[in-house]
């Protein structure tokens, strides 16, 4: 194998195997959060949300998805042809190869790790993975040749730039606190402590707000802000392209989710026998989500300037403060 | 395997290169200039330095790049002059490329020809791991890397400086 040393490394084809495991489970759980998010905005709102396809509504993510498949492949003339075809890929491909490094589990009965790797790099994996869906975001958005879509795709850049660093700094407390990057060492370190959102508590939330930003989620969506951009970047995408955007951005919570379960939520770890630990890591992602689709519910878009400022003179010292802070305190004790 | 990826890591990463002098469009030569960072991540990880290769993306290609695919989009139809912008332009730019080739074959020829063999240099366990690289710049090159790190404060302060000096016109939620 040419690729980063790993902490295990099992047969190429456990590997292959893991993939279309992680791989079929994440696309069987895109559909059902988008179903969870319909009918709970629903009831935020005291309304019913979805409940005609099938019974109590639970086929609609199937309707759904059935109709932006049979849509017409549409191209605008202004459009600058391979580079328009290319963008919804590199989200798709971004968002599928961060998956791998979130761990559902150790290395069960000694040969195969629930996880796709374990990079020595770690959470930088992610990071590194994250910066390509920009690209997927700006080149969509600027080769639509339409000014919604190019203001949609400069948002997500300069939003991008300003929350990024505090998302990397707020989870460096945890880092040093655990002495690794890697997400399999973080989650082994809270089986016998506490979990380290109690003592990185600001990094938590730090975290959770940079993520929300990150995966243009409300009240930080102004890359889509439907109201005054029409749908931003994708404004001129229909049928399946956009709906890799949309699948991408349900893939990118989960991710997010996964991320802030193992490094602040003691990842698999929880009461009740071993075998659980996949179960319990599901359920930590089901509660992030459930906190994406309440606070869509709840908080309304900022304003640009907001989203500006909250990012560079709120988020950024905050986060280098609590960096500084652990790093003293890892240092006395 | 290996052969494979550093092939299409090298194609990527030569054609980009050139690709980023050759397009006309300032909008294409900066995304040529991402395809040559993200090949030049390949390469470095097939020389075992994931550390590197995550800093060149994370940093390069995710924040630097960035910057420069927002101003190429908002002032890239601008046509360019048809002088010089700097006088002399032509006759220093071969010769300070032709220095610069100098002093890399210099270094290479240094340093980089002891790893070809057969086999290659034998690299120790945890080569190129953030452990590692984190050893090299706090302990042996400790100096250095403080430098460069005062360096880039100041050059950051000295932007902001420069920028204030002209009474900016307040911004309400405009683009960017």
């Amino acid at each position: 194998m040419v690729a980063a040393d790993v902490g295990f490394a099992e047969a190429s084809w456990i590997m292959v195997v893991k993939s279309l495991v992680i791989f079929a489970v994440i696309l069987g759980l895109v559909p059902m959060i988008l179903l969870l998010e319909r009918k709970l905005l629903g009831r935020f709102q005291a309304r019913y949300g979805p409940n005609r396809v099938g019974p109590k509504g639970l086929l609609q993510p199937l309707a759904d998805v059935v109709k932006l498949l049979s849509k017409e492949a549409y191209k605008p003339d202004a459009a600058v042809p391979i580079l328009w075809a290319i963008a919804p890929a590199l989200v798709i491909l971004s968002a599928t190869a961060t998956l791998a490094i979130i761990p559902f589990g150790d290395v069960a009965d000694g040969n195969v790790g629930l996880y796709g790797i374990d990079v020595s790099i770690g959470i930088l994996y992610a990071f590194a993975f994250g910066s390509i869906s920009f690209y997927g975001l700006l080149l969509g958005g600027w080769s639509s040749g339409s000014k919604y879509s190019f203001m949609g795709a400069m948002r997500s850049a300069a939003q991008l730039i300003s929350y990024e660093i505090s998302m990397g700094l707020a989870l460096l407390g945890v880092i040093m606190m655990a002495g690794s990057l890697s997400l399999v060492d973080i989650a082994n370190a809270q089986a016998d402590t506490i979990w380290y959102v109690i003592p990185q508590f600001v990094g938590f939330l730090i975290f959770m707000v940079a993520g929300f930003a990150e995966t243009n989620r409300p009240p930080f969506d102004l890359p889509e802000a439907d109201a005054e951009l029409v749908a931003g970047y994708n404004t001129e995408y229909g049928g399946m392209r956009f709906g890799s955007y949309f699948m991408a951005e349900y893939m990118e919570m989960v991710v997010v989710s996964g991320i802030a379960a193992a490094m602040f939520l003691g990842g698999w770890h929880g009461p009740g026998p071993d075998w659980l630990g996949p179960i319990w890591m599901l359920a930590k992602i089901m509660v992030l989500i459930c906190l994406f689709i309440w606070v869509r519910a709840t908080l309304p878009r900022l304003r640009y300037d907001q989203l500006m400022s909250l990012g560079w003179k709120v988020l950024l010292p905050l986060a280098t403060l609590n960096v500084l802070v652990t790093a003293v305190l890892v240092v006395v004790t | 395997m290996e052969q494979v990826a550093f092939f299409a890591g090298a194609i990527g990463a030569l054609g980009g290169a050139i690709a980023v002098i050759a397009l006309r469009n300032p909008f294409y030569s900066v995304l040529a200039l991402v395809v040559h960072l993200f090949s030049l991540a390949g390469l470095f990880l097939l020389l075992h330095a994931e550390f590197v290769a995550a800093a060149q993306v994370v940093v390069y290609a995710g924040a630097v790049m960035v910057l420069y695919v927002f101003v190429a989009a908002y002032v890239g139809g601008v046509e360019e002059p048809l002088w010089d912008a700097i006088p002399g332009q032509r006759i220093l730019a071969p010769l300070i490329g032709a220095a610069l080739f100098i002093e890399l074959s210099i270094a290479v020829l240094g340093s980089g020809l002891k790893s070809l063999g057969d086999e290659g240099e034998v690299i120790p366990a945890g080569f190129g791991s953030p452990e590692a690289v984190g050893r090299l710049l706090l302990e042996r090159f400790l100096i250095p890397f403080e430098a460069a790190s005062l360096l880039l404060l100041i050059a950051a302060v000295g932007a902001v400086v420069l920028a204030a000096r002209r009474p900016a016109p307040v911004d309400r939620g405009g683009a960017a």
